[in-house]
Protein backbone atom coordinates (compact mmCIF):
# COMPACT_ATOMS: atom_id res chain seq x y z
CA UNK A 1 0.00 0.00 0.00
CA UNK A 2 2.22 2.77 1.12
CA UNK A 3 6.10 2.79 1.85
CA UNK A 4 6.87 2.12 5.79
CA UNK A 5 9.65 4.45 6.17
CA UNK A 6 7.16 7.59 5.21
CA UNK A 7 4.29 6.54 6.85
CA UNK A 8 4.70 8.58 9.61
CA UNK A 9 5.46 11.96 7.58
CA UNK A 10 2.15 10.61 5.95
CA UNK A 11 0.56 10.57 8.92
CA UNK A 12 1.51 13.63 10.57
CA UNK A 13 -0.37 15.82 7.43
CA UNK A 14 -3.45 13.25 8.03
CA UNK A 15 -6.56 15.51 6.92
CA UNK A 16 -4.56 17.93 5.39
CA UNK A 17 -4.32 17.39 1.74
CA UNK A 18 -0.47 17.54 0.45
CA UNK A 19 0.05 20.36 -2.54
CA UNK A 20 0.59 17.18 -5.16
CA UNK A 21 -2.70 15.86 -4.45
CA UNK A 22 -5.27 18.84 -3.75
CA UNK A 23 -7.85 18.63 -6.76
CA UNK A 24 -6.83 19.94 -9.54
CA UNK A 25 -10.19 19.33 -11.99
CA UNK A 26 -13.67 20.31 -10.72
CA UNK A 27 -15.55 19.39 -13.99
CA UNK A 28 -18.76 17.59 -13.63
CA UNK A 29 -20.09 17.45 -16.98
CA UNK A 30 -18.83 14.18 -17.23
CA UNK A 31 -18.68 12.65 -14.20
CA UNK A 32 -22.55 14.20 -13.71
CA UNK A 33 -23.99 12.99 -16.86
CA UNK A 34 -22.72 9.33 -15.90
CA UNK A 35 -23.92 9.18 -12.92
CA UNK A 36 -27.47 10.20 -14.30
CA UNK A 37 -27.21 7.46 -16.96
CA UNK A 38 -26.59 4.86 -14.00
CA UNK A 39 -29.27 6.02 -12.00
CA UNK A 40 -31.70 5.38 -14.63
CA UNK A 41 -31.09 1.71 -14.40
CA UNK A 42 -30.99 1.83 -10.48
CA UNK A 43 -34.63 -0.54 -9.29
CA UNK A 44 -37.87 0.89 -8.99
CA UNK A 45 -40.77 0.00 -6.38
CA UNK A 46 -42.51 -2.28 -8.92
CA UNK A 47 -39.23 -4.49 -9.32
CA UNK A 48 -39.35 -4.83 -5.43
CA UNK A 49 -42.90 -5.48 -5.02
CA UNK A 50 -41.92 -8.45 -7.77
CA UNK A 51 -39.53 -9.40 -5.76
CA UNK A 52 -41.00 -9.80 -2.51
CA UNK A 53 -43.65 -11.78 -4.32
CA UNK A 54 -41.54 -14.48 -5.59
CA UNK A 55 -42.11 -17.93 -4.53
CA UNK A 56 -38.33 -19.16 -3.67
CA UNK A 57 -34.72 -18.13 -3.87
CA UNK A 58 -34.36 -19.38 -7.74
CA UNK A 59 -37.16 -17.23 -8.67
CA UNK A 60 -35.39 -14.51 -7.33
CA UNK A 61 -32.29 -15.00 -8.95
CA UNK A 62 -34.10 -15.15 -11.98
CA UNK A 63 -35.36 -11.57 -11.57
CA UNK A 64 -32.29 -10.24 -10.34
CA UNK A 65 -30.17 -12.02 -12.93
CA UNK A 66 -31.98 -9.91 -15.51
CA UNK A 67 -30.99 -6.51 -13.92
CA UNK A 68 -27.29 -4.82 -13.64
CA UNK A 69 -26.87 -7.57 -10.95
CA UNK A 70 -26.62 -10.10 -13.54
CA UNK A 71 -22.86 -10.12 -14.24
CA UNK A 72 -22.13 -10.18 -10.66
CA UNK A 73 -24.89 -12.78 -10.01
CA UNK A 74 -23.30 -15.17 -12.69
CA UNK A 75 -19.66 -15.54 -11.08
CA UNK A 76 -21.10 -15.68 -8.04
CA UNK A 77 -23.80 -18.72 -8.90
CA UNK A 78 -20.47 -20.68 -9.72
CA UNK A 79 -20.66 -21.52 -5.41
CA UNK A 80 -23.50 -22.50 -5.04
CA UNK A 81 -27.82 -21.15 -5.14
CA UNK A 82 -27.80 -19.77 -1.57
CA UNK A 83 -28.88 -16.64 -0.04
CA UNK A 84 -25.08 -15.99 1.31
CA UNK A 85 -23.85 -16.34 -2.40
CA UNK A 86 -26.67 -13.86 -3.33
CA UNK A 87 -25.86 -11.53 -0.86
CA UNK A 88 -22.12 -12.06 -1.91
CA UNK A 89 -22.80 -11.18 -5.94
CA UNK A 90 -24.95 -7.91 -4.08
CA UNK A 91 -21.86 -6.62 -2.45
CA UNK A 92 -19.46 -7.23 -5.24
CA UNK A 93 -22.05 -5.30 -7.18
CA UNK A 94 -21.97 -2.22 -5.04
CA UNK A 95 -18.19 -2.30 -4.79
CA UNK A 96 -17.67 -2.72 -8.34
CA UNK A 97 -19.89 0.06 -9.05
CA UNK A 98 -18.43 2.73 -6.37
CA UNK A 99 -15.06 2.08 -7.88
CA UNK A 100 -16.50 2.46 -11.58
CA UNK A 101 -17.82 5.98 -10.61
CA UNK A 102 -14.19 6.89 -8.44
CA UNK A 103 -12.59 6.11 -11.89
CA UNK A 104 -14.78 8.63 -13.95
CA UNK A 105 -14.94 11.67 -11.61
CA UNK A 106 -12.76 14.49 -11.82
CA UNK A 107 -10.70 15.47 -8.93
CA UNK A 108 -12.64 17.32 -6.59
CA UNK A 109 -15.55 15.06 -6.46
CA UNK A 110 -13.36 12.33 -6.01
CA UNK A 111 -11.78 13.86 -3.03
CA UNK A 112 -15.63 14.75 -1.50
CA UNK A 113 -16.65 11.05 -2.00
CA UNK A 114 -13.74 9.39 -0.80
CA UNK A 115 -14.55 11.66 2.40
CA UNK A 116 -18.15 10.61 2.31
CA UNK A 117 -17.51 6.73 2.15
CA UNK A 118 -14.19 7.45 4.57
CA UNK A 119 -17.33 5.87 6.66
CA UNK A 120 -17.09 2.85 4.84
CA UNK A 121 -13.28 2.43 5.69
CA UNK A 122 -14.10 2.71 9.41
CA UNK A 123 -17.29 0.48 9.49
CA UNK A 124 -14.55 -2.07 7.93
CA UNK A 125 -11.82 -1.41 10.46
CA UNK A 126 -14.28 -1.43 13.29
CA UNK A 127 -15.39 -4.82 11.82
CA UNK A 128 -11.89 -6.21 11.71
CA UNK A 129 -11.13 -4.81 15.33
CA UNK A 130 -14.51 -6.46 16.83
CA UNK A 131 -13.79 -10.06 15.13
CA UNK A 132 -10.06 -9.82 16.28
CA UNK A 133 -11.53 -8.74 19.87
CA UNK A 134 -14.23 -11.79 19.72
CA UNK A 135 -11.54 -13.97 18.12
CA UNK A 136 -13.79 -14.83 15.13
CA UNK A 137 -12.72 -16.60 11.81
CA UNK A 138 -11.04 -14.77 9.16
CA UNK A 139 -13.26 -16.04 6.71
CA UNK A 140 -16.70 -14.61 9.05
CA UNK A 141 -14.90 -11.44 9.25
CA UNK A 142 -13.84 -11.36 5.35
CA UNK A 143 -17.91 -11.81 4.56
CA UNK A 144 -18.55 -9.15 6.77
CA UNK A 145 -16.53 -6.75 5.16
CA UNK A 146 -17.28 -3.80 1.88
CA UNK A 147 -14.82 -2.50 0.53
CA UNK A 148 -16.07 0.44 -1.18
CA UNK A 149 -14.37 3.29 0.76
CA UNK A 150 -10.59 3.74 -0.07
CA UNK A 151 -8.96 0.17 1.56
CA UNK A 152 -9.24 -2.62 -1.37
CA UNK A 153 -10.47 -5.72 -0.71
CA UNK A 154 -6.70 -7.04 -0.67
CA UNK A 155 -5.95 -4.95 1.93
CA UNK A 156 -8.49 -5.51 4.24
CA UNK A 157 -8.64 -9.28 3.89
CA UNK A 158 -4.90 -9.18 5.13
CA UNK A 159 -5.80 -7.26 8.36
CA UNK A 160 -8.45 -9.86 8.99
CA UNK A 161 -5.82 -12.28 8.79
CA UNK A 162 -3.43 -11.07 11.01
CA UNK A 163 -3.63 -12.52 14.85
CA UNK A 164 -4.52 -9.72 17.30
CA UNK A 165 -6.15 -5.59 17.55
CA UNK A 166 -2.40 -4.84 18.29
CA UNK A 167 -1.08 -6.59 14.95
CA UNK A 168 -4.38 -5.11 13.07
CA UNK A 169 -3.21 -1.27 14.89
CA UNK A 170 0.61 -1.75 13.82
CA UNK A 171 0.04 -2.90 10.15
CA UNK A 172 -2.16 -0.09 9.72
CA UNK A 173 0.83 2.88 10.88
CA UNK A 174 3.08 0.81 8.82
CA UNK A 175 0.88 1.41 5.82
CA UNK A 176 0.08 4.87 6.27
CA UNK A 177 -3.38 5.00 6.79
CA UNK A 178 -4.98 7.34 9.15
CA UNK A 179 -7.25 5.20 10.91
CA UNK A 180 -3.83 4.06 12.84
CA UNK A 181 -3.49 7.10 14.39
CA UNK A 182 -6.64 7.30 16.87
CA UNK A 183 -5.94 2.87 17.21
CA UNK A 184 -2.39 4.07 18.44
CA UNK A 185 -3.66 6.46 21.40
CA UNK A 186 -6.65 4.19 22.53
CA UNK A 187 -4.85 0.13 21.92
CA UNK A 188 -2.60 0.40 25.35
CA UNK A 189 -5.92 1.58 27.17
CA UNK A 190 -8.06 -1.34 25.26
CA UNK A 191 -5.12 -4.34 26.36
CA UNK A 192 -5.35 -2.62 29.68
CA UNK A 193 -9.18 -2.69 29.92
CA UNK A 194 -10.08 -5.11 27.21
CA UNK A 195 -12.96 -2.60 26.26
CA UNK A 196 -13.48 -2.25 22.94
CA UNK A 197 -15.49 0.84 22.93
CA UNK A 198 -12.71 3.05 23.82
CA UNK A 199 -11.21 1.95 20.06
CA UNK A 200 -14.32 2.40 18.30
CA UNK A 201 -14.86 5.92 20.03
CA UNK A 202 -11.63 7.07 19.07
CA UNK A 203 -11.89 5.89 15.65
CA UNK A 204 -15.26 7.70 15.62
CA UNK A 205 -13.75 11.08 16.99
CA UNK A 206 -11.13 10.56 14.70
CA UNK A 207 -13.40 10.09 11.50
CA UNK A 208 -15.64 12.95 11.79
CA UNK A 209 -12.36 15.60 12.42
CA UNK A 210 -10.49 14.10 9.64
CA UNK A 211 -13.41 14.65 7.79
CA UNK A 212 -14.58 17.73 8.75
CA UNK A 213 -10.60 18.66 7.87
CA UNK A 214 -10.82 17.68 4.18
CA UNK A 215 -13.51 19.66 3.93
CA UNK A 216 -13.44 23.30 4.72
CA UNK A 217 -13.43 24.83 1.63
CA UNK A 218 -16.06 27.63 1.12
CA UNK A 219 -17.40 26.02 -2.18
CA UNK A 220 -21.08 25.31 -2.32
CA UNK A 221 -19.29 21.25 -2.98
CA UNK A 222 -17.98 21.26 -0.21
CA UNK A 223 -20.59 22.24 2.06
CA UNK A 224 -22.91 20.41 0.70
CA UNK A 225 -20.86 16.98 1.52
CA UNK A 226 -20.13 18.51 5.19
CA UNK A 227 -23.79 18.61 5.20
CA UNK A 228 -24.31 15.50 4.78
CA UNK A 229 -21.42 14.63 7.30
CA UNK A 230 -23.16 16.55 9.58
CA UNK A 231 -25.96 15.03 9.57
CA UNK A 232 -23.76 11.40 9.57
CA UNK A 233 -22.54 12.91 12.69
CA UNK A 234 -25.92 14.38 14.43
CA UNK A 235 -27.42 10.60 13.42
CA UNK A 236 -24.64 9.03 15.57
CA UNK A 237 -25.25 10.69 18.50
CA UNK A 238 -28.40 10.39 18.82
CA UNK A 239 -28.19 6.86 18.40
CA UNK A 240 -25.42 7.00 21.25
CA UNK A 241 -27.87 9.18 23.56
CA UNK A 242 -30.72 6.47 22.82
CA UNK A 243 -28.66 3.71 23.97
CA UNK A 244 -27.36 5.60 26.89
CA UNK A 245 -31.44 6.03 28.09
CA UNK A 246 -31.28 2.32 29.30
CA UNK A 247 -27.61 3.07 31.40
CA UNK A 248 -26.65 4.16 34.26
CA UNK A 249 -24.78 7.29 33.49
CA UNK A 250 -24.24 8.47 36.85
CA UNK A 251 -20.15 7.72 36.65
CA UNK A 252 -20.25 8.24 33.09
CA UNK A 253 -17.98 10.60 31.32
CA UNK A 254 -21.01 11.10 28.88
CA UNK A 255 -19.30 13.98 27.35
CA UNK A 256 -16.30 11.99 26.05
CA UNK A 257 -19.17 9.93 23.29
CA UNK A 258 -20.18 13.03 22.10
CA UNK A 259 -18.58 13.88 18.37
CA UNK A 260 -18.17 16.93 17.29
CA UNK A 261 -19.43 18.67 13.81
CA UNK A 262 -23.02 17.70 13.63
CA UNK A 263 -25.55 19.73 12.24
CA UNK A 264 -27.92 20.14 14.59
CA UNK A 265 -27.69 18.23 17.75
CA UNK A 266 -25.09 20.60 19.82
CA UNK A 267 -22.87 18.81 23.03
CA UNK A 268 -24.76 21.12 25.07
CA UNK A 269 -28.20 19.19 23.64
CA UNK A 270 -26.14 15.88 23.38
CA UNK A 271 -25.74 16.30 27.41
CA UNK A 272 -28.92 17.40 27.84
CA UNK A 273 -30.36 14.46 26.22
CA UNK A 274 -28.11 11.89 27.69
CA UNK A 275 -29.91 12.98 31.33
CA UNK A 276 -33.15 12.08 30.47
CA UNK A 277 -34.65 8.50 30.68
CA UNK A 278 -37.52 8.10 28.18
CA UNK A 279 -37.73 8.22 24.55
CA UNK A 280 -40.78 11.17 24.76
CA UNK A 281 -38.86 13.27 26.87
CA UNK A 282 -36.15 12.75 24.00
CA UNK A 283 -38.14 13.74 21.62
CA UNK A 284 -39.72 16.24 23.46
CA UNK A 285 -36.24 17.81 23.95
CA UNK A 286 -35.39 17.45 19.80
CA UNK A 287 -38.64 19.74 19.23
CA UNK A 288 -36.79 22.38 16.56
CA UNK A 289 -34.97 20.03 14.91
CA UNK A 290 -35.72 18.03 12.12
CA UNK A 291 -34.84 14.68 14.02
CA UNK A 292 -38.20 15.09 15.92
CA UNK A 293 -40.92 14.98 13.57
CA UNK A 294 -39.02 11.89 11.38
CA UNK A 295 -38.68 10.26 15.38
CA UNK A 296 -42.43 10.95 16.60
CA UNK A 297 -43.77 9.14 12.93
CA UNK A 298 -41.46 5.98 14.48
CA UNK A 299 -42.12 5.90 17.98
CA UNK A 300 -45.25 3.03 18.37
CA UNK A 301 -43.06 0.82 15.90
CA UNK A 302 -40.32 1.37 18.35
CA UNK A 303 -42.50 0.87 21.34
CA UNK A 304 -44.03 -2.35 19.32
CA UNK A 305 -40.47 -3.90 18.89
CA UNK A 306 -38.74 -2.26 22.05
CA UNK A 307 -35.67 -2.39 19.70
CA UNK A 308 -33.26 0.58 19.18
CA UNK A 309 -32.86 -0.19 15.41
CA UNK A 310 -36.35 0.94 14.68
CA UNK A 311 -34.87 4.57 15.44
CA UNK A 312 -32.09 4.00 13.91
CA UNK A 313 -33.21 3.22 10.62
CA UNK A 314 -35.56 6.11 11.11
CA UNK A 315 -32.44 8.56 11.31
CA UNK A 316 -31.01 6.73 8.63
CA UNK A 317 -33.89 7.29 6.40
CA UNK A 318 -33.95 10.98 7.04
CA UNK A 319 -29.97 11.00 6.28
CA UNK A 320 -30.97 9.03 3.06
CA UNK A 321 -33.65 11.19 1.93
CA UNK A 322 -31.64 14.65 2.34
CA UNK A 323 -28.82 13.20 0.51
CA UNK A 324 -31.11 12.16 -2.54
CA UNK A 325 -32.93 15.67 -2.32
CA UNK A 326 -29.40 17.09 -2.90
CA UNK A 327 -29.09 15.53 -6.45
CA UNK A 328 -32.63 17.74 -7.57
CA UNK A 329 -29.94 20.88 -7.10
CA UNK A 330 -27.36 21.87 -9.37
CA UNK A 331 -26.78 19.42 -12.24
CA UNK A 332 -23.59 20.31 -12.43
CA UNK A 333 -22.56 19.86 -8.77
CA UNK A 334 -21.39 16.78 -6.26
CA UNK A 335 -25.23 16.41 -5.17
CA UNK A 336 -26.31 14.23 -8.12
CA UNK A 337 -23.53 11.78 -7.26
CA UNK A 338 -24.12 12.08 -3.45
CA UNK A 339 -27.62 11.15 -4.59
CA UNK A 340 -26.57 8.41 -6.72
CA UNK A 341 -24.22 7.15 -3.78
CA UNK A 342 -26.82 7.06 -1.62
CA UNK A 343 -29.56 5.65 -3.62
CA UNK A 344 -26.98 2.35 -4.63
CA UNK A 345 -26.64 2.42 -1.29
CA UNK A 346 -30.16 1.63 -0.72
CA UNK A 347 -31.15 -0.16 -3.15
CA UNK A 348 -28.45 -2.84 -2.45
CA UNK A 349 -29.71 -2.87 1.03
CA UNK A 350 -33.45 -2.90 -0.11
CA UNK A 351 -32.57 -6.14 -1.79
CA UNK A 352 -30.21 -7.96 0.72
CA UNK A 353 -33.56 -7.68 2.64
CA UNK A 354 -36.04 -8.90 0.86
CA UNK A 355 -33.30 -12.02 -0.31
CA UNK A 356 -32.84 -12.66 3.62
CA UNK A 357 -36.48 -12.01 4.51
CA UNK A 358 -37.81 -14.27 1.88
CA UNK A 359 -35.20 -16.93 2.65
CA UNK A 360 -36.64 -17.41 6.49
CA UNK A 361 -40.18 -16.31 5.45
CA UNK A 362 -40.56 -13.33 6.53
CA UNK A 363 -44.12 -11.70 5.85
CA UNK A 364 -44.32 -9.08 2.73
CA UNK A 365 -46.15 -6.90 4.70
CA UNK A 366 -42.84 -6.85 7.59
CA UNK A 367 -40.84 -6.52 4.22
CA UNK A 368 -41.84 -3.75 3.23
CA UNK A 369 -41.80 -1.66 6.55
CA UNK A 370 -38.04 -2.19 6.11
CA UNK A 371 -37.51 -0.96 2.91
CA UNK A 372 -36.73 2.62 1.98
CA UNK A 373 -38.46 3.47 -1.11
CA UNK A 374 -37.26 6.45 -3.15
CA UNK B 1 -40.57 7.56 -33.78
CA UNK B 2 -36.97 8.51 -33.08
CA UNK B 3 -36.32 9.48 -36.59
CA UNK B 4 -39.50 11.49 -37.48
CA UNK B 5 -38.58 13.56 -34.22
CA UNK B 6 -35.19 13.83 -36.31
CA UNK B 7 -36.54 15.08 -39.11
CA UNK B 8 -38.71 17.11 -37.24
CA UNK B 9 -35.82 18.85 -35.38
CA UNK B 10 -33.45 19.50 -38.60
CA UNK B 11 -36.92 21.05 -40.52
CA UNK B 12 -37.22 23.47 -37.38
CA UNK B 13 -33.42 23.88 -37.58
CA UNK B 14 -33.46 24.46 -40.95
CA UNK B 15 -36.24 27.01 -41.31
CA UNK B 16 -34.46 28.97 -38.42
CA UNK B 17 -30.93 29.22 -40.06
CA UNK B 18 -32.82 30.55 -43.13
CA UNK B 19 -34.88 33.44 -41.68
CA UNK B 20 -31.21 34.46 -40.03
CA UNK B 21 -29.41 34.14 -43.05
CA UNK B 22 -31.99 36.44 -45.25
CA UNK B 23 -31.10 39.47 -43.63
CA UNK B 24 -27.19 38.84 -44.28
CA UNK B 25 -28.04 38.33 -47.99
CA UNK B 26 -29.88 41.52 -48.30
CA UNK B 27 -27.00 43.66 -46.86
CA UNK B 28 -24.85 41.80 -49.58
CA UNK B 29 -27.08 43.20 -52.39
CA UNK B 30 -26.72 46.47 -50.94
CA UNK B 31 -22.74 46.26 -50.36
CA UNK B 32 -22.46 45.77 -53.88
CA UNK B 33 -23.77 49.49 -54.99
CA UNK B 34 -22.15 51.20 -52.06
CA UNK B 35 -19.17 53.33 -52.36
CA UNK B 36 -15.73 52.81 -50.97
CA UNK B 37 -15.51 53.96 -47.37
CA UNK B 38 -13.31 55.52 -45.36
CA UNK B 39 -9.54 52.98 -45.19
CA UNK B 40 -9.67 53.67 -40.86
CA UNK B 41 -13.49 52.83 -41.19
CA UNK B 42 -12.79 49.66 -43.32
CA UNK B 43 -10.02 48.56 -40.74
CA UNK B 44 -12.46 49.02 -37.81
CA UNK B 45 -14.72 47.49 -39.56
CA UNK B 46 -12.98 44.51 -39.83
CA UNK B 47 -12.01 44.36 -36.73
CA UNK B 48 -15.45 44.50 -35.38
CA UNK B 49 -16.04 41.28 -37.88
CA UNK B 50 -12.87 39.14 -36.55
CA UNK B 51 -13.61 39.83 -32.69
CA UNK B 52 -17.47 39.12 -33.29
CA UNK B 53 -16.24 36.15 -35.19
CA UNK B 54 -13.86 35.20 -32.42
CA UNK B 55 -15.95 35.31 -29.35
CA UNK B 56 -18.85 33.58 -31.07
CA UNK B 57 -16.81 30.55 -31.93
CA UNK B 58 -14.97 30.86 -28.67
CA UNK B 59 -18.37 30.39 -26.79
CA UNK B 60 -19.39 28.12 -29.05
CA UNK B 61 -16.49 25.97 -28.24
CA UNK B 62 -16.81 26.19 -24.62
CA UNK B 63 -20.44 25.09 -25.00
CA UNK B 64 -19.65 22.64 -26.45
CA UNK B 65 -17.07 20.88 -24.63
CA UNK B 66 -19.58 21.41 -21.75
CA UNK B 67 -22.24 20.02 -23.45
CA UNK B 68 -19.82 17.30 -25.54
CA UNK B 69 -18.59 16.19 -22.26
CA UNK B 70 -21.68 15.14 -20.85
CA UNK B 71 -22.91 13.84 -23.99
CA UNK B 72 -19.95 11.55 -23.96
CA UNK B 73 -20.52 10.64 -20.12
CA UNK B 74 -24.70 9.92 -20.88
CA UNK B 75 -23.30 7.96 -23.97
CA UNK B 76 -21.62 5.76 -22.04
CA UNK B 77 -24.19 4.20 -20.09
CA UNK B 78 -27.15 4.90 -21.72
CA UNK B 79 -26.11 4.29 -25.86
CA UNK B 80 -30.13 4.21 -27.33
CA UNK B 81 -29.68 7.66 -26.41
CA UNK B 82 -26.80 8.82 -29.43
CA UNK B 83 -29.27 10.09 -31.90
CA UNK B 84 -30.96 12.99 -29.43
CA UNK B 85 -27.01 13.54 -28.15
CA UNK B 86 -25.67 14.43 -31.46
CA UNK B 87 -28.73 16.66 -31.93
CA UNK B 88 -27.80 18.77 -28.85
CA UNK B 89 -24.08 18.74 -29.18
CA UNK B 90 -24.64 20.22 -32.90
CA UNK B 91 -27.16 22.98 -32.02
CA UNK B 92 -24.04 25.03 -30.39
CA UNK B 93 -23.25 25.45 -33.36
CA UNK B 94 -25.97 28.26 -33.91
CA UNK B 95 -24.16 30.22 -31.90
CA UNK B 96 -21.13 30.22 -34.30
CA UNK B 97 -23.65 30.99 -37.49
CA UNK B 98 -25.14 33.59 -35.87
CA UNK B 99 -21.76 35.46 -35.12
CA UNK B 100 -20.76 34.63 -38.99
CA UNK B 101 -23.75 36.36 -39.92
CA UNK B 102 -23.42 39.57 -37.63
CA UNK B 103 -19.63 39.89 -38.40
CA UNK B 104 -20.95 39.78 -42.13
CA UNK B 105 -23.50 42.39 -41.83
CA UNK B 106 -20.68 44.49 -40.25
CA UNK B 107 -18.25 44.03 -42.82
CA UNK B 108 -21.30 44.63 -45.56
Amino acid sequence: MKAAKDAPQKLAKAGKLPRDRRPRTRDYGYGNARTRGMKSNLLGAAFFEELMSASDLSKMIHLLLDTQYGPDLEARLIQGHTPAVVDDALKDNMVRTFAKIMGFVSDEARLLSITLLGRWDLFNIKTIIRGKHMKLKTETIVDSLLPVGEMTQVELKELAGLEDVLAVTDTLWTWGVPYSIPLRESVQEYLKESDLSVLELSLDRYYSQWAAKRLTSRRANYKLARMILGLQVDSTNLVTAFRLLKADTTEMDVKRLFLPGGVHVTEELFLGLTSLSDVDEVIDALKGTPYSAQLEKVLVPYLDANSIAVLERALEDYVMRKALGSGFGDPLGFGVMVSYLYAKQNEVTNVRIIVKGNAVGMPADRMRKELIFV
Amino acid sequence: MIKSKLATKMMVGGTFLAVAAIPAMAVAQDAAVKVAVAPNVAIAKAVAAAVTMSIAAMSAGYAQSKIGAAAAGTLAERPEAGTNLIVITALTEIIVLMGFVIAFMINA
